[in-house]
């Protein structure tokens, strides 16, 4: 069994630590030193890099509606079919809403998941929790998101942190629960580097990445040095997580103003104007294109969530009535932006032979009721949704499971969201069995033993 | 390791147990009344559960039988004695007994309902579902008993219960998967709950009533136990009901354990310790929640006079002393004035103090000098700055939604409340009962903010009460017990406000409406405007409503009201509420030391809702005064304050800090050259300092709207932005003051020290500060390029001063 402790070194497998040393020798090009670099690389020597899958979730924040997105059901009454038509797609037999023209050109990329549920409560935080870590949580234990749990597994590759969130947090959504996005109870150095920015905004830059011009390197190098120095004469931050986190963050900095290749992969401005409308000018489809450039530059997981709230903002949440969105914004403005975005994104990928070992996912927190509300809407509904899956080592071009005829139960498959998870992990080549160190110690198996992966999206 | 046996050899010699059963006495009404027994045994610093293992006897089996598991059940009228033995142990229970014989029918509200509750059969994920499940819809946990009795009894045609032949109701084949049930099997067809379900119907299925008895509170045994790891506990839970009659309940509690790092609990409420630790195991019964507190003593070693010595200045260490005895954690040292004095200054008022004070409370000799730097402080203007900051904060005051002269006169209207030190209730009164100009009132511009019924009433209970009620605008709240139609009582109390324009623009004038409703969405119709738990007003009553809610709102006995103040202002200077998150004192959440809570919120009602009593007493506290620095048995506690929690400073008070040390206010564009950031009233003035660092953007009433969290843009900003290199490279700043005074680099740093830590450097720290000085000046070159040099090394020193852990967290 591979377990890993937080606070004591590691067993490291001897050829690795020689690769790790030299690779952390490349980086100094400041003389930087990066412990952080060292710490628990080793478990990541076990993947050949054939094996060295990426991942992009499309967190599809508002939770969209089943029957009028991934699982039509056009020969329902007319209160559950709603407004939308399917169209055809290019793998015979699937067919999906008419709100996605361009995604129905690449159905051969990217499977469809249509028995996906969950039990708990039908808010949108616990749904964010479950899709993000596998688990509700419980008994005060906060589960890391599956991003999280792959930088501690693996550290990051070359310069750039290990996973990114695009381009902000999930806000408020109503349940004043932890939404899943963190790292949870491995602790705050393995939380994701958050952009919090809107890469759609004319002046979009990652501000301050290189030191002003009035700054030599020299100087930039004492300061840290001196820091060092002053701080180490204080013993009291010891204990503090927030504390260590402060100088971790300090050495990333630094890390980042010292490579190129990391500093470049923000720089979204130097994408073809062609390419960056394609993606759609608004903050989901600049977030996906800058997801591409971060895989590129190495980073191992991206998280996009498409919206930051589903209050007083046009999502996917279509309760039908204010603050929520109503049911034709499908058409007119959250399905093109998804479809565009998306579409853009596994287009790309492929053309630069990234999809192959990089799996793209989109998925919603759960479904919405079959039945249209008097509002003309759809309420929460965590019985029966479905996700998009492909990329790295999924298939395309297949279906998994079914939904009944009004798409409110599995009626083939159940999947939930702990196999999700799984099928995520099994893809990003970590042994389901791997344990995690949990508060005092106490280690946590990633998934729960017993949770199997979805076998059938793997050839 | 070692500690953990020193710990079990100690327990192991303790002195003999003493045992006692609980509950302390039984009174058996009725042929179906039970009571489970425990027998607990007292082992001094620890407790252990004998239930199991007791010989149970009873002194006259006809009255009343006692089984091998402690359970005593009703045989015949009269008194019997009930003994436990074990270990030469003994411990006697009386059981008097009556009606034993007497006709029963279950009840529909008092049995079936928590049967298909603790069932789950009417939980969120089943039946309990908005939309229901396969056709059969019950209420959320079944807080409405009369429609889910018309739903089994009336729909499905008669299918769900059927009189005439009980086993066939599907209330019975379907959860026992006599027939498919996609529920899984949820009843086993020997088991009580079934036969409280077959005999309900075959009793005819009696409808409930308001007759009906109902559950006025709940009690558990045992209410507290410290137990070892790998102990277990049964608990037992009784409800005692409006009619003073009390049930054993234990059997259809739901229980979770919310550290399950502690312990865990199972669905029949036995309690396995699992680590090290305390934890609230919670008790949910017909929409009453109650706690046993279950705490694990850390194996450390702390000698008693750890306790007994610590200086006790108020109540608020009395209960903490307590908490930590129950733990075995020992509190850290007091921290010394230099610390206290910096941390005073940053929790009371947000500013660091001057290397002048710090020297001169460093050399006062009196005693209670911290408690006159305490009175000191809470009369400065920077404490209202800082606490108009917090409670704008609160109330979302901002550009966004507010013209600027609208914006000044709600902040001014706060930060004046703040300087009189007005009560909270009167604070809160005077919101809520006022009329007129919002330009005269600037109170009243709450409800401009909030023009919208729905979001006035729910900005009312998370900015008032600590609550969240958002869930139930839609539909019952799926995990709190309040209910829709609660929801538009509550939001009805606020659908008679007005709101027109007035003399000029940013003027508004707050009117009382004569007519105006808000409906409830299912009902289309409106309810009697309630406060939550509370009383209704008349629909038809012209008063305004708003005076209702707020004689509620602000009544002593409305916990909500004070908790949440009191958790908000705790929070501040300790690092964490005592329920956390600090803006969430729902019943449902459990603080981290509840008797402390009590008190706490006692003393603030006793003294008229005084803020800055509050803050005194807090400050005044030994536990206030901790040092940070852990000692050998406190180093993973975070919650139970035995030691400071240091936090990063707030993005605000932190750029002010570096203005302060650096001699270079921060520029905001729009105002007055000199202004700190916690003086501005917006927090949409453009910084990018600020903004990084976590400012809120006063959109939602959400603490987690400002972020504390260290992260690598702050890195950047810090290392390569503007904000903090322009203010040291400023020409006219502390750093060109101090090199043109013509002062030795040691007299430099010593002075530097004072400002940014309050603190003097020591002799180590000296010395290698001066070499790091020295070692960055130019040996040979123009003066012009020598002083230019020096001051260089004198900026990257600071600059390392304001980046390091000891300026960005307090501590």
């Amino acid at each position: 069994m591979f377990r890993l402790d937080a606070d004591r070194p590691v067993e490291f497998c001897d050829g690795l630590r020689r690769r790790d040393f030299l690779h952390a020798g490349a980086l100094s090009a400041l003389g930087l030193t990066l412990p952080g670099l060292f710490r628990l690389k080793a478990f990541g020597a076990t993947t050949d890099p054939q094996k060295d899958v990426n991942c992009i979730m499309l967190m599809l924040v508002g939770a969209p509606s089943q029957i009028d997105t991934w699982d039509m059901k056009p020969n329902a009454p007319a209160e559950i079919r709603g407004p939308f038509k399917p169209i055809k797609t290019n793998v015979p037999g699937i067919e999906i809403s008419e709100n996605f023209p361009r995604m129905a050109k690449h159905a051969d990329k990217y499977s469809l998941v249509r028995s996906v549920y969950h039990t708990a409560a039908a808010v949108h935080d616990t749904g964010h929790q479950m899709m993000q870590t596998g688990r509700l949580f419980q008994g005060g234990i906060e589960h890391p998101h599956i991003g999280c749990v792959l930088g501690k597994l693996k550290g990051p590759k070359g310069d750039v942190p290990a996973h990114v969130l695009l381009p902000r947090p999930i806000g408020n959504t109503g349940g004043n629960m932890p939404h899943g996005q963190s790292a949870g109870y491995l602790g705050k150095a393995y939380d994701p580097f958050v952009l919090n920015a809107d890469p759609s905004d004319p002046n979009f830059r990652v501000p301050d990445m290189l030191p002003p011009d009035y700054l030599s390197a020299l100087r930039v190098e004492r300061r840290r040095e001196w820091r060092a120095a002053i701080d180490k004469t204080v013993s009291m931050f010891e204990t503090s997580q927030d504390a260590r986190l402060l100088d971790s963050t300090f050495q990333q900095a630094y890390t980042l103003m010292s490579s190129q290749k990391a500093r470049a992969a923000f720089e979204l401005h130097k994408e073809p104007e062609k390419v960056r409308e394609k993606y759609g000018m608004n903050r989901f489809g600049q977030s996906c294109l800058l997801a591409r450039r971060m895989i590129e530059a190495g980073v191992r997981f991206v998280t996009v969530n498409m919206f930051e709230t589903v209050f007083d903002e046009i999502t996917w949440d279509i309760h039908g009535s204010k603050p929520f969105s109503p049911i034709s914004c499908y058409k007119d403005l959250v399905g093109p932006m998804f479809d565009n975005a998306f579409s853009s994104l596994v287009e790309e990928l492929g053309e630069r032979g990234l999809l192959a070992n990089t799996m793209v996912v989109a998925m919603g927190e759960f479904g919405r009721t079959p039945k249209v509300n008097p509002a003309g809407g759809r309420d929460h509904w965590p019985q029966c949704w479905t996700i998009v899956m492909g990329g790295g080592p999924l298939k395309g071009g297949t279906i998994v499971g079914a939904s009944d005829e009004i798409a409110a139960a599995p009626k083939d498959r159940p999947v939930n969201p702990a196999e999700v998870a799984a099928t995520l992990y099994q893809g990003l080549g970590i042994d389901l069995r791997v344990e995690l160190p949990g508060a005092q110690g106490r280690p946590i198996p990633i998934v729960d033993r017993g949770v199997e992966p979805i076998h059938e999206l793997f050839a | 390791m070692t500690r953990v046996l020193v710990f079990f050899a100690m327990a192991g010699i303790l002195p003999a147990a003493k045992l006692s059963i609980y509950p302390p006495k039984v009174d058996l009404a009725g042929p179906e009344a039970r009571q489970q027994l425990l027998a607990e045994a007292d082992l001094g610093r620890a407790q252990e559960d004998w239930t199991r293992l007791a010989e149970w006897s009873s002194s006259n089996p006809k009255v009343a039988a006692v089984d091998a598991s402690g359970l005593v059940t009703p045989a015949g009228e009269g008194e019997a004695v009930i003994t436990a033995r074990r270990e030469g142990q003994s411990a006697t229970v009386k059981v008097r007994v009556h009606g034993a014989r007497a006709p029963f029918t279950w009840s529909f509200r008092n049995h079936v309902i928590p049967v298909l509750t603790k069932a789950g059969c009417n939980q969120g994920a089943c039946h309990g579902a908005l939309a229901g499940k396969n056709g059969f819809k019950l209420t959320l946990r079944g807080y409405d008993p009369e429609l889910d009795y018309d739903m089994l009894t009336r729909q499905s045609a008669g299918r769900r219960v059927s009189l005439a032949e009980p086993s066939s109701s599907l209330m019975l084949l379907k959860p026992t998967m006599a027939i498919p049930h996609g529920g899984g099997k949820r009843l086993a067809p020997n088991s009580l709950e079934y036969r409280v379900i077959a005999e309900w119907i075959a009793a005819g299925a009696p409808r409930p009533n308001s007759k009906d008895k109902e559950v006025a509170a709940l009690e558990v045994f045992p209410g507290k136990a410290i137990l070892k790891p790998g102990s277990e506990q049964q608990l037992v839970v009784r409800a005692k009901y409006s009619d003073g009659s009390i049930d054993d309940v234990t059997r259809w509690v739901k229980y979770t354990s919310n550290s399950e790092g502690v312990a865990t609990v199972d669905e029949s409420g036995r309690v396995k310790v699992t680590g090290h630790g305390e934890t609230a195991v919670t008790l949910w019964y017909s929409s009453r929640v109650l706690y046993a507190t279950i705490t694990s003593p850390y194996p450390n070693t702390v000698s008693q006079d750890v306790y007994d010595s610590f200086p006790r200045n108020n109540f608020i260490d009395n209960h903490i002393i307590a908490k930590l005895k129950n733990l075995n954690i020992a509190p850290s040292k007091p921290a010394d004035d230099a610390t206290f004095i910096r941390r005073a200054y940053l929790d009371t008022a947000g500013i660091l103090p001057t290397a002048e004070e710090v020297e001169q409370f460093l050399a006062e000799k009196s005693a209670d000098k911290r408690s006159k730097l305490i009175d000191r402080l809470l009369e400065r203007e920077e404490f209202a700055d800082y606490w108009a900051y917090k409670w704008s904060d609160l109330l979302l005051v901002s550009s966004r939604k507010l013209r600027p002269n609208a914006m000044w006169s709600f902040y001014y209207w706060i930060r004046d409340s703040v300087k009189q030190n007005k009560p909270w209730d009167e604070f809160a009164r005077e919101i809520f009962t006022g009329t007129g100009s919002t330009r005269q009132n600037g109170a009243l511009n709450y409800f401009v903010l909030h023009k919208d019924t729905v979001d006035l009433a729910e900005n009312v209970t998370q900015a008032f009460l600590g609550q969240r009620l958002t869930c139930a605008r839609c539909h019952n709240h799926p995990l709190e017990k309040w209910t829709q139609r609660q929801y538009y009582q509550f939001a009805n109390l606020f659908s008679r406000v007005g709101v027109k324009n007035g003399s000029e623009p940013g003027d508004s004038i707050v009117y009382v409406k004569t007519a105006g409703e808000i409906n409830h969405p299912r009902l289309l119709r409106p309810l009697p405007p309630t406060p939550l738990d509370g009383q209704p007003a008349p629909l038809d009553a012209q008063a305004d409503r708003r005076l209702h809610f707020a004689k509620w709102l602000t009544s002593p006995d409305n916990v909500y009201f004070s908790r949440n103040l009191v958790n908000r202002v705790w929070g501040n200077f300790m690092g964490r509420g005592l329920s956390h998150p600090v803006d969430d004192v729902r019943a449902t959440n459990p603080a981290s030391n509840q008797e402390l809570f009590d008190a706490l919120v006692k003393d603030f009602v006793d003294h008229g809702f005084d803020v800055k009593h509050l803050i005194r007493t807090i400050m005044n506290s030994s536990t206030y005064q901790l040092s940070a620095e852990a000692n050998a048995t406190n180093q993973s506690d975070n919650i139970y304050y035995s030691r400071y929690i240091v936090k990063r400073l707030p993005g605000e008070v932190l750029l002010d800090a570096m203005s302060q040390v650096t001699g270079v206010p921060s520029e905001f564009r729009g105002y007055p050259a000199s202004t700190r950031a916690l003086q501005l009233p917006d927090t949409r003035v453009v910084s990018q300092f600020l903004e990084v660092f976590g400012r809120p953007k006063r959109v939602i009433c959400d603490a987690a709207e400002r972020s504390s969290d260290p992260s690598i843009t702050q890195a950047l900003h810090v290392i390569n932005g503007d904000t903090l290199n322009r203010k040291l490279s400023a020409p006219d700043g502390y750093v060109s003051l101090l090199l043109k005074l013509g002062l030795s680099d040691a007299r430099i740093l010593e002075h530097l020290t004072l400002s940014a830590f309050s603190r003097y450097p020591s002799e180590a720290e000296k010395q290698q500060w001066v070499a790091m000085l020295e070692k960055a000046r130019l040996a040979t070159g123009t003066p012009e390029a020598k002083q230019e040099a020096r001051r260089q090394g004198l900026e990257d020193f600071v600059w390392a001063m304001m980046t390091s852990k000891e300026f960005i967290f307090n501590h």
